[in-house]
């Protein structure tokens, strides 16, 4: 036994380079002898997880302020898309399809324009300034008059149904009061990020023999596809109306989903060969439970993966 | 890990139980942020929570368990809020 002992000590001192690529196996694996997780699942390891993480979240949320408009949110957003989904909605409920009203969505392109110029997200702005005011602003005489914004959405269809699930958008979406309904999708720089704003709003004119017209609908709509509205820069920021794909420096969203599942992944990946490799070698740690940790994350990685979406309302 | 269940069968019942409760409260409240924030904490809190309640039963509970668990519920809130964030 002595002598099996002298030999393997030997061994171990001829092949440094062994006891170094064994050691740094347990970066990965539990170790059998001090009965401990792996080293990149030990509590200084998760704890360097944590700060990454939150290092990473606090830059993305400083850097827009110092660099405005180097990080933002892609989208794929188009007004022809928006009032179909729009209408399919309404369809489903068996109400009467809204009709594209060029003024109401004159006053919508205006609202857009007075949050990226003053940059504020609300349905008031900061100087007292209410939706009403852009829709009278443009000559709407209404008798009901309603909006719904949305913005760091990627495509036409999560801002639809980003309305749909919230009480008072939808009920806006399926309001039988409304006739007519104005769109914009305006791409510019807000709190720093570049992102996609979309305003919507609704009208009853007064006179209702002024609703506009199918034949008025499609040349609006004509109109709005080939057209891609680009302004100077405005307080540095550049303003686009109706933008085709927008792609920005730097997807927010994507980096930090991208970030979060990596994490995820890869804490998870260790846990698992945690699990198997402490049964093949009949391992005991004293420790936490690793199985319940390993379905924690998989509850967030799912959770990420198949459930959050980006997006906001208002 | 079949032992380990068999073991804790009650405790496991009742963290499988909850993961299935915030994944639902996820799918239901996915379009609003401010919500999903608050059931991520609320999961993260239940988790470390779990963890030590469990091992206290067993008297087995550790500063060095304890710390594993806190910064476990921590990783996985700090995972969530990232991606609620933006």
């Amino acid at each position: 036994m002595e002598l099996e002992n002298t030999k393997k000590v030997n061994f171990w001192r001829k092949n440094v380079k062994a006891i170094e690529k064994y050691q740094f196996m347990h970066h990965f694996l539990p170790h059998e002898e001090e009965q401990t997780r792996s080293k990149f699942l030990s509590n200084g390891a998760i704890l360097l997880y944590c700060i990454f993480v939150f290092a990473v979240t606090a830059t993305f949320r400083f850097l827009p302020k110092l660099v405005p408009g180097v990080l933002g949110y892609a989208s794929n957003i188009t007004i022809s898309d928006l009032l179909a989904q729009t209408n399919q909605k309404r369809s489903e409920k068996g109400l009467s399809p809204l009709r594209l009203n060029s003024t109401l969505s004159e006053a919508a392109k205006q609202k857009a324009y007075d949050m990226f110029e003053n940059d504020y997200w609300a349905h008031i702005s900061p100087d007292g300034v209410e939706p009403w005011d852009f829709i009278l602003g443009q000559g709407y005489d209404y008798i009901y008059a309603g909006e719904n914004l949305a913005k760091n959405f990627s495509t036409s269809k999560q801002v639809v149904e980003g309305w749909y699930n919230s009480p008072t958008h939808k009920s806006n979406l399926l309001g039988a009061n409304y006739d007519e309904i104005g769109l914009a999708v305006v791409n510019g720089t807000l709190n720093g990020y570049e992102t996609t704003l979309v305003v919507q709003m609704f009208g009853r004119p007064r006179d209702r023999t002024q609703v506009a017209s199918v034949i008025e609908e499609e040349g609006l709509l004509e109109e709005i596809s080939v057209q891609e509205e680009v302004t100077e820069p405005i307080m540095g920021t550049q303003i686009t109306v109706n933008p085709k794909e927008v792609e920005p420096t730097l997807d927010v969203t994507k980096v930090s989903r991208s970030m979060s599942l990596t994490f995820g992944g890869f804490v998870g990946s260790l846990l698992a060969l945690d699990v198997w490799y402490s049964k093949k070698k009949g391992i005991k740690k004293f420790t936490g439970h690793t199985f319940a940790h390993l379905t924690v994350l998989l509850m967030v990685i799912v959770s990420i993966w198949f459930v959050f979406r980006p997006g906001l309302i208002l | 890990m079949i032992d380990d269940l068999k073991e804790n069968l009650i405790e496991y019942l009742v963290l499988f139980v909850a993961v299935i409760v915030f994944l639902v409260l996820f799918i239901l409240f996915r379009f609003d942020k401010t919500s999903l924030l608050a059931i991520s904490s609320l999961g993260s809190i239940f988790y470390i929570g779990w963890g030590i309640i469990h091992h206290m039963l067993r008297g087995r509970l550790t500063r060095l368990i304890t710390t594993e668990y806190l910064l476990f519920g921590l990783l996985v809130f700090l995972l969530l809020f990232t991606v609620l964030n933006f």
